[in-house]
């Protein structure tokens, strides 16, 4: 597999996005499967969404190959000043630039390693559906976890927001004091970075009707995950999805789960 | 056969409760040491608590949603009455009333 850092650059500008590429157990000879691109949510990060909760471990022992990107503003990638990098849409090009890169091929009959899968939570799932639906070519079958067909990004309260995070009062709206709590939670999050994604998000917010992903989903959702309580729509859309839920999760604890796991692995294995 | 209880230990940081997440063995399972049990969340974090002894699991306490007291009844556990001795049992009476530190009954043996 290439170095998918040295490849080509989308609109001649280098997103120095931190890109990962985990070997199977038993070794790059072991590959004969597609790889899994895997993508977190917001305000989180590679190591935190997929090291941190053993999700890395389960699907390498599967024999899977694994490729973590972390996104512009988070994580190891960079967190540049311009809002433009942060566009869902300029995400989606870096992430097919990054594909191409590596060396994965568009999928083919009868070839196992052929194409990609995507595991995605929140933020990474939308990212997902939409990357899906306009990559048939390539993506063979998706995990979607904490997916809503809502965007609790374009509704997040931003002036609210910046206000509460320079000292001042309280977020009122209560999805907004959330996502700011969980972002603050994360020490080295580059708060000034993530609301300007949310500016950008605000510019393109999440339209599941628009495209829709023909592929087979797995859509996994927490019991008491809010922001998830729309999977079901989702899965409407789709036509091609089947719904997971986790007892007693929330959308902030459902990503360590092993009953997430095993399904995750199961469905990427069919 | 003899019964051995294990409550819920005390997790640290002053922390008295946690809610139970995801029951990762069930009853009739025979289940090893260090092993996870169960994955529970405190106000901290979640986290999966490992058998502190091997075993066939004889009944769980808590379905995910509920919470359980540190010192509480958290998994029983049936082993063969020649080996009930090694790690220290508490007597089937006596209410599981001492704290069990996780890291102290993993010491023993």
């Amino acid at each position: 597999m290439a170095d998918p850092r040295t490849g080509s650059l989308v609109e001649g500008t280098d997103p120095r996005l931190l890109v990962e590429v985990i070997e199977p157990a038993g070794g790059p000879d072991a590959a004969a499967l597609r790889p899994v691109l895997l993508l977190h949510g917001f305000a989180s990060s590679s190591q935190l969404n997929w090291h941190d909760s053993g999700w890395i471990t389960a699907l390498t022992a599967a024999g899977r190959r694994v490729l973590t990107v972390d996104l512009p503003g988070h994580g190891g990638s960079a967190a540049p000043q311009d809002r433009d990098s942060y566009r869902p849409s300029r995400i989606r090009a870096d992430l097919l630039q990054i594909l191409q890169d590596s060396g994965v091929l568009p999928l083919a009959e009868g070839n196992p390693a052929s194409g990609l899968d995507i595991l995605g939570y929140s933020l990474g799932s939308r990212l997902a559906w939409e990357f899906g639906a306009t990559q048939p070519e390539l993506v063979h079958r998706m995990v979607l976890g904490g997916p809503g067909s809502g965007d609790p990004l374009a509704d997040f309260d931003l002036d609210a927001a910046r206000e509460a995070a320079a000292g001042g009062a309280p977020v009122q709206d209560a999805r907004t004091a959330e996502l700011l709590r969980m972002a603050q939670l994360v020490p080295g999050n580059d708060l000034a970075a993530l609301f300007r994604m949310i500016e950008a998000v605000k510019e393109e917010p999440f339209s599941p009707e628009a495209a829709v992903p023909a592929m087979p989903l797995l859509l996994v959702a927490g019991e008491r995950d809010d922001l998830a309580a729309t999977a079901p729509a989702l899965a409407a859309l789709s036509g091609q999805a089947e719904l997971v839920t986790l007892p007693a999760r929330t959308h902030a604890n459902a990503v360590t789960s092993r009953a997430f796991k095993t399904a995750a692995v199961e469905f990427l294995a069919r | 056969m003899a019964e051995i209880p294990f409550p819920l230990p005390d997790l640290g940081e002053g922390l008295i409760e946690a809610t139970v997440l995801e029951w990762l063995v069930a009853v009739g399972d025979q289940v090893e040491r260090n092993q996870p049990l169960v994955e529970v969340e405190t106000t901290k974090s979640a986290v999966e608590l490992p058998s502190p002894q091997a075993g066939r699991v004889a009944r769980t306490y808590g379905e995910p949603g509920e919470t359980i007291n540190v010192g509480e009844p958290l998994i029983v556990f049936e082993v063969p009455d020649n080996t009930a001795g090694i790690v220290g049992t508490v007597p089937q009476e006596a209410p599981a009333r001492r704290r069990v530190r996780l890291t102290a009954a993993l010491d023993e043996d």
